[in-house]
């Protein structure tokens, strides 16, 4: 069996609000699976989820998630649903970072402020090998910053938004994780920056990571994704290519509301 | 490489704060002075010279004698034994209570903080001189002691400073990421928020806690009944004891004044240095 991170029937619900019903999907190690829908349709909470972090109550009311690599098989969501955050920490430490990586949205703002960006690579390599002197500059190469000698040295304030979306992805490489979460790693990036970690993205998944990427821009899936999921209201409600979305052969409503409002931004012509 | 780059960064510490860099050398001098004293064997009996009483200070003393006939200096230096250890003691006692239980309680919050909070402000709540008079008319009048009982007498202070700092950062963006990482909480807690955020603002509550301890140990021997009696020095006891003996403005009676301002002084430059700077280590 090959690698794989697979969630069934994923509900998450605060009170009798339902903010995620029935999700499922399944990540192949070596795929880049793009989930888009509206702010507010339940991505980042579904991607939370696969790592246990959903800190709601009751939260996640069902789910069942296996992630498998080789042949260690993790089931991490049995028996900790409803159940408060140390016991979720434990469930979840063998999955978290070691085999399923985070690319948070405000990758500035996700680094140590206090500690300089080389320690904070080292750490992340350290967590995967036990050794603490690791040296953070290969893994800065490998994630596409020039002249890792000095981006070591920096402090996250002085880096720039692309770069320290490059510096989460150094310390996703040097932990080792086998899948990857996306959570909008390029929202608020110039075109040309986002291009580049669009491309390193591309790379991750070439070399056999697995990586689920959220967005709500419809425009960089091209190229990018093997395979879209469009979210809305919490549901799941297809699951198509970048192709199908560019062409507009589009089964549900949903996906069409939002292949539509993409070409009028695009176009330039609102409302 | 490491060797080169320290003075370097010694330089540039004292081009950016000079008066904050000569009183962190001043109270080195001092804390070197009573590392060492502790080490000399100093007889106060052999020490009297009653024909040398009260000289002017000259090139066999520096700073003059006492009406005793000992050397002003040499006293001075020796008195530095009777704080800078124990208040380096306090500073330990302090930190390995305050630090713990305030991390602790700002990163689990819950009934753990209610109960480590609970407790310190029982602490708090008796005055802290009061507290150490007490301690020591119960339990003997030994240095130690009062080391001992200033550190715990100041827990609350450092752990409540710890625990607002902590718990402030407990939910900030990247304790939340780190964990998403799979960081184990014991490593998030003490790399990130206890050495990487908290280590100035301890840095600094410590300092002023030495400080705290040098007046306690002067005034207590100033006053005396407790503290450092005659006739082992203190800077408090010379005070006291010279006094009446010259005139208000000789150096034998002025000194022991003198280097207490300068080091309480030093001590609130370093303090402040401490606070008010951003991370550069």
């Amino acid at each position: 069996m090959p690698d794989r991170l697979e969630i069934s029937g994923l509900t998450l619900r605060v009170r009798d609000r339902v903010l995620v019903q029935d999700a499922s999907f399944q990540l192949r190690a070596g795929e880049v699976l793009a989930l888009v829908g509206a702010s507010g349709c339940g991505k980042t909470l579904t991607a939370l989820s696969v790592l246990g972090m959903v800190d709601l109550q009751p939260g996640v009311v069902a789910a069942d998630l296996v992630v498998q690599v080789g042949d260690e098989v993790h089931r991490p969501w049995q028996g900790v649903l409803g159940a408060d955050q140390r016991r979720r920490d434990q469930a979840f430490a063998p999955v978290r970072g070691r085999l399923v990586g985070y690319l948070p949205q405000d990758a500035r703002n996700s680094l140590d402020p206090l500690l300089r960006v080389g320690r904070q690579v080292r750490d992340a390599a350290a967590l995967r090998t036990g050794n603490a002197d690791e040296d953070p500059r290969p893994w800065l190469r490998r994630a596409g910053l020039p002249d890792p000698e000095r981006v070591e040295q920096l402090f996250p304030h002085e880096l720039s938004g692309g770069m320290a979306q490059r510096v989460a992805i150094a310390q996703a490489l040097a932990r080792g994780s086998r899948f990857l979460l996306a959570d909008e790693p390029t929202t608020g990036l110039d075109p040309t920056v986002q291009r580049g970690i669009l491309d390193e993205i591309r790379t991750l998944a070439r070399d056999g990571i697995g990586v689920l990427f959220i967005t709500h821009d419809l425009r960089i899936l091209p190229g990018l994704a093997d395979a879209v999921l469009v979210m809305e209201n919490g549901c799941v409600v297809e699951r198509t290519t970048p192709l199908e979305l560019q062409s507009g052969e589009l089964t549900s409503a949903p996906a069409r509301r939002l292949v539509e409002a993409t070409r009028r931004v695009a176009a330039g012509r609102l409302g | 490489m490491r060797a080169l780059a320290i003075p370097r960064r010694a330089e540039r510490l004292f081009r950016r704060n000079p008066a904050a860099t000569l009183a962190a050398l001043w109270l080195l001098v001092i804390v070197i002075m009573g590392l060492v004293a502790l080490l000399s064997r100093y007889d106060p009996i052999t020490d009297v010279h009653v024909g040398q009483a009260e000289l002017g200070p000259g090139p066999g003393h520096w700073l003059g004698t006492d009406h005793l006939g000992r050397d002003v200096l040499k006293r001075l230096a020796l008195a530095c034994q009777f704080f800078v250890a124990p208040g380096m003691l306090a500073c330990l006692v302090s930190a390995a209570i305050a630090i713990p239980a305030g991390a602790i309680a700002g990163f689990e919050g819950g009934w753990i903080e209610a109960g480590i909070r609970w407790v310190f402000t029982v602490v708090a709540s008796v005055p802290r001189f009061v507290l150490l008079l007490l301690v020591l008319s119960i339990y003997g009048d030994r240095l130690y002691l009062l080391a001992i009982a200033a550190g715990v007498a100041y827990a609350p202070t450092l752990a409540e400073a710890v625990f607002g700092r902590i718990e402030g950062l407990r939910s900030a963006e990247y304790v939340l990421a780190n964990r998403a990482y799979g960081v184990p909480s014991w490593r998030i807690l003490w790399v990130h928020l206890v050495w990487a955020a908290s280590r100035r603002l301890v840095a600094r509550h410590l300092v002023t806690l030495f400080g705290y301890y040098l007046v306690l140990e002067t005034t207590l021997s100033y006053i005396g009944g407790f503290g450092v009696q005659e006739p082992m020095p203190s800077w408090g006891n010379m005070l006291a004891f010279d006094w009446g003996y010259s005139a208000w403005y000789a150096p034998q009676v002025l000194a022991p004044v003198v280097v207490l301002w300068v080091t309480i002084v030093a001590i609130a430059w370093v303090a402040e240095t401490l606070g008010g700077e951003v991370a550069d280590a």
